[in-house]
């Protein structure tokens, strides 16, 4: 049909059907800018470092990363190695969180140190930005102002510069070598640091600055550890931070394609095959009811029921609800198999096959299509879910994406960047697998015709 | 089959009347525990002053409604719920009509930009929240940023009482993907001959919009718009992580106002109250779409 219209529109382009494509072009363009905003402001956002994120008038396009190199000298030191070790862990961390203070603007995303002797390498280390953020966020310096001597109180300057990483060895390191050219540039913005509040036990030997922006992508790497950080006292997300909500998610939407599928293709079969008219249409009526119940309506009846079972802060309460079939799915797969040929299941129970062998045997292996589309329609129905998953949950690790990042966004400690960092890491996998399977899922959608 | 039949009438009877039942206890039975049992006792806890702990506490009849409806919280709620169906309709309900329409015009790249379209409907509400607190934001936000650049005043937006509903609905107009996919397939449905007819006539471009689709896709329209109307009703997640129903009130929907009456004031009877009444005022919008999605068919 829609070549024959092409043909025939081609021959007689009236005026009107001219302006028509042009608004149709032009309505359609405007759409597709209006759906990019919100990703490319998330993306604009993640990209920031946290002092950007607030300047106003917001820019779209972030500002290029800098990589801060730093090399400190330890010739005339004499003393034990420890006690090197000491100085260069609280020169290492002087550094790091002193240019992080003192030169928030400079847009400062990498961090490294090096200490040198005797022209030999011995200490290196290197932060991101965002690990720097998150110390001070949540971490070892949660709460505190950065000065010097809160920085390195007790064994703090330790503690940090192991929660970092260094590499030492007073006979030299064999796999990094220090930079040797001292920028003036940079080494009057280190002044500004190190003659503030920050001083170095040892004497600046060389520093330079490039621009690296890979490094604007390295910080998801470190969003993904605000979990950890934030929720520390819970020991699964602690270890596993934020793979601990992506595994809630997983087994509760696979749980529910699987008890969906299960239920109601049996149900859809039995209703198809077995029962006479009137009775299934009573029996669908029944199924179909059930959906139509609104949540907000049972919500409080069924938390009421479940907390009385025991079934509140724990998995039983997140997948128990999906343990009904869907009358809207069970009413798919009847008119699924309802168009099977009868003459299969006349030849099977022929030879004295069972209605459980129907099911298994004939029915499931001709239904591929019709699993798939339930699968996705399941996955569209409940990837959205939040508020009972919320109202049940008290215990961190038992939360999904959702509520996971319904309550981070809700910390008032969070940082927009992180934020949305961690939104966009969420969406991308689920933007690159719809777009991806694009065709399953508009067929998924037509099919049911009802907004999922 | 009649033969066996003959052979152990007694046997094969039992086996084909009970076995599609035995098969569909289970399934049934869950149905009937986990959906039709609460809101049963939905109706059951809103006679009662509820006590969670004496179970099920004073009997009340009908005061738990009385109450209700004499609160001035409880009329708002449905006022909100009201005004959220009227910006629904407002700015997003039409949008994916437009979408589809101009959408079917296009020479190429179709599928490609119905995909675009798809795209913010798989984004959770979560994130979509996120994302538009941000934008809302009275300091650092973009909303504020347009306003001035227009020279208008900076507003609070979701802290404002009149603005916050329009902050909550406004996230929608890029998201009725999947409404404009049905719409697409409606109006590709439509007959090929009516629309060979119309063209021979004289009937193109803007006319044949006019004239042939629209009116040829008047029920998927109309079966969209009860939808809209019965989910503004069930409004619950948005504006709840948006603004926990206030401020002061102001974006509580029906869903919040039973949340509230439970988790905030403890009254579990006037909850199960006003649960009953929205699922009441529910049922009869699915009743009215069902009715007419049957005339579509017939």
């Amino acid at each position: 049909m829609n070549k024959n219209k092409k043909g025939s529109t081609k021959i007689r382009l009236s005026s009107s059907d001219l302006s028509l494509q042009i608004v149709a072009i032009v309505i359609t363009v405007c759409s597709l800018l209006l759906i990019l905003f919100p990703f490319a402001l998330t993306i604009s956002n993640a990209m920031k470092d946290n002092v950007k994120i607030y300047d106003v008038p917001p820019k779209l396009i972030p500002d290029s990363a800098q990589s801060l190199s730093v090399a400190v000298d330890y010739s005339g030191f004499t003393g034990t190695d420890e006690e090197l070790e000491a100085q260069l862990q609280d020169d290492m961390v002087s550094t790091m969180f002193g240019v992080y203070t003192v030169l928030p603007r400079e847009s400062v995303f990498e961090t490294k140190f090096y200490g040198t002797r005797d022209g030999k390498t011995i200490f290196y280390s290197r932060a991101h930005q965002t690990q720097l953020q998150l110390e001070k966020d949540y971490g070892i310096y949660e709460g505190t102002v950065l000065k010097k001597q809160t920085l390195l109180y007790k064994d703090r300057a330790q503690r940090v510069s192991q929660s970092l990483g260094y590499e030492f060895d007073p006979n030299g390191l064999s796999k990094h070598t220090a930079i040797t050219n001292l920028e003036p540039n940079a080494q009057e913005k280190l002044n500004t640091v190190f003659e503030k509040k920050f001083a170095l036990h040892g004497e600046i030997a060389a520093c330079e600055m490039s621009t690296h922006n890979m490094l604007l992508l390295e910080s998801f790497v470190h969003y993904m550890k605000l979990p950890n950080y934030m929720y520390d006292a819970n020991a699964r997300i602690a270890r596993f931070g934020f793979m601990s909500f992506v595994g809630n998610t997983v087994i509760v939407i696979g749980w529910a394609i699987i008890c969906q599928v299960f239920l109601c293709s049996l149900c859809g079969f039995v209703i198809s095959r077995l029962l006479k008219p009137k009775a299934a249409r009573i029996t669908l009526l029944v199924f179909m009811g059930a959906q139509m119940i609104p949540f907000a309506s049972i919500m409080l009846p069924q938390l009421i029921m479940y907390r009385n079972m025991g079934a509140y802060n724990n998995y039983t309460a997140l997948l128990l609800p999906f343990l009904y079939p869907f009358g809207f799915y069970i009413y798919l797969f009847k008119g699924f198999f309802d168009r099977i040929p009868g003459s299969y299941f006349e030849a099977a129970r022929l030879d004295g096959a069972s209605n459980f062998f129907l099911y298994s045997r004939i029915c499931m292996p001709l239904s591929h299509p019709i699993i798939s589309l339930i699968a996705l329609q399941t996955f569209l129905g409940n990837w959205n879910d939040f508020f009972w998953a919320w109202l049940v949950t008290e215990r961190q690790d038992l939360w999904t994406l959702n509520v996971a990042l319904y309550n981070i966004s809700n910390n008032t400690s969070t940082k927009q960047n992180a934020l949305m960092g961690i939104a966009l890491v969420t969406i991308l996998p689920v933007i690159a697998a719809s777009l991806f399977f694009s065709k399953q899922l508009k067929a998924s959608i037509m099919a049911s015709g009802v907004k999922g | 089959m009649s033969k066996e039949r003959k052979q152990k009438q007694s046997g094969y009877f039992l086996k084909q009347k009970l076995a599609p039942w035995l098969l569909l206890a289970l399934p049934l039975l869950f149905t009937l525990w986990l959906k039709y049992y609460p809101i049963l006792k939905a109706v059951f806890i809103s006679f009662f002053d509820y006590d969670p702990i004496h179970q099920p506490g004073r009997f009340v009849g009908f005061e738990n409604y009385s109450t209700m409806f004499h609160s001035e919280y409880y009329w708002q709620a449905w006022r909100n719920s009201f005004v959220f169906l009227f910006l629904q309709l407002l700015m997003t309900f039409f949008i994916p009509i437009i979408q589809a329409l101009f959408l079917n015009e296009l020479r190429r790249m179709k599928s490609v930009v119905s995909t675009m379209y798809l795209l913010p409907t798989l984004i959770p509400t979560t994130i979509n929240v996120i994302i538009w607190r941000w934008v809302w934001h009275p300091d650092y936000g973009v909303a504020n940023q347009i306003v001035k650049l227009f020279g208008g005043q900076p507003q609070t937006w979701l802290s404002d009482p009149n603005l916050v509903k329009f902050c909550i609905i406004f996230p929608g107009v890029i998201g009725g993907g999947i409404s404009v996919l049905l719409y697409l397939s409606a109006i590709q449905n439509v007959s090929p001959d009516i629309m060979e007819s119309a063209s021979l006539d004289g009937c193109t471009g803007w006319k044949r919009i006019w004239h042939i689709t629209l009116p040829n896709i008047r029920y998927i329209i109309f079966i969209q718009l009860v939808i809209a109307v019965s989910s503004a009703m069930q409004l619950l997640d948005a504006p709840y992580m948006f603004a926990s129903g206030g401020p002061s009130g102001s974006s509580t929907t029906q869903g919040i106002y039973i949340y509230n009456s439970f988790n905030k004031d403890y009254n579990y009877g006037r909850g199960s109250a006003a649960s009953v009444i929205l699922m009441l005022v529910v049922m009869v919008m699915t009743m009215i779409q069902m009715h007419f999605e049957n005339a579509e068919q017939e």
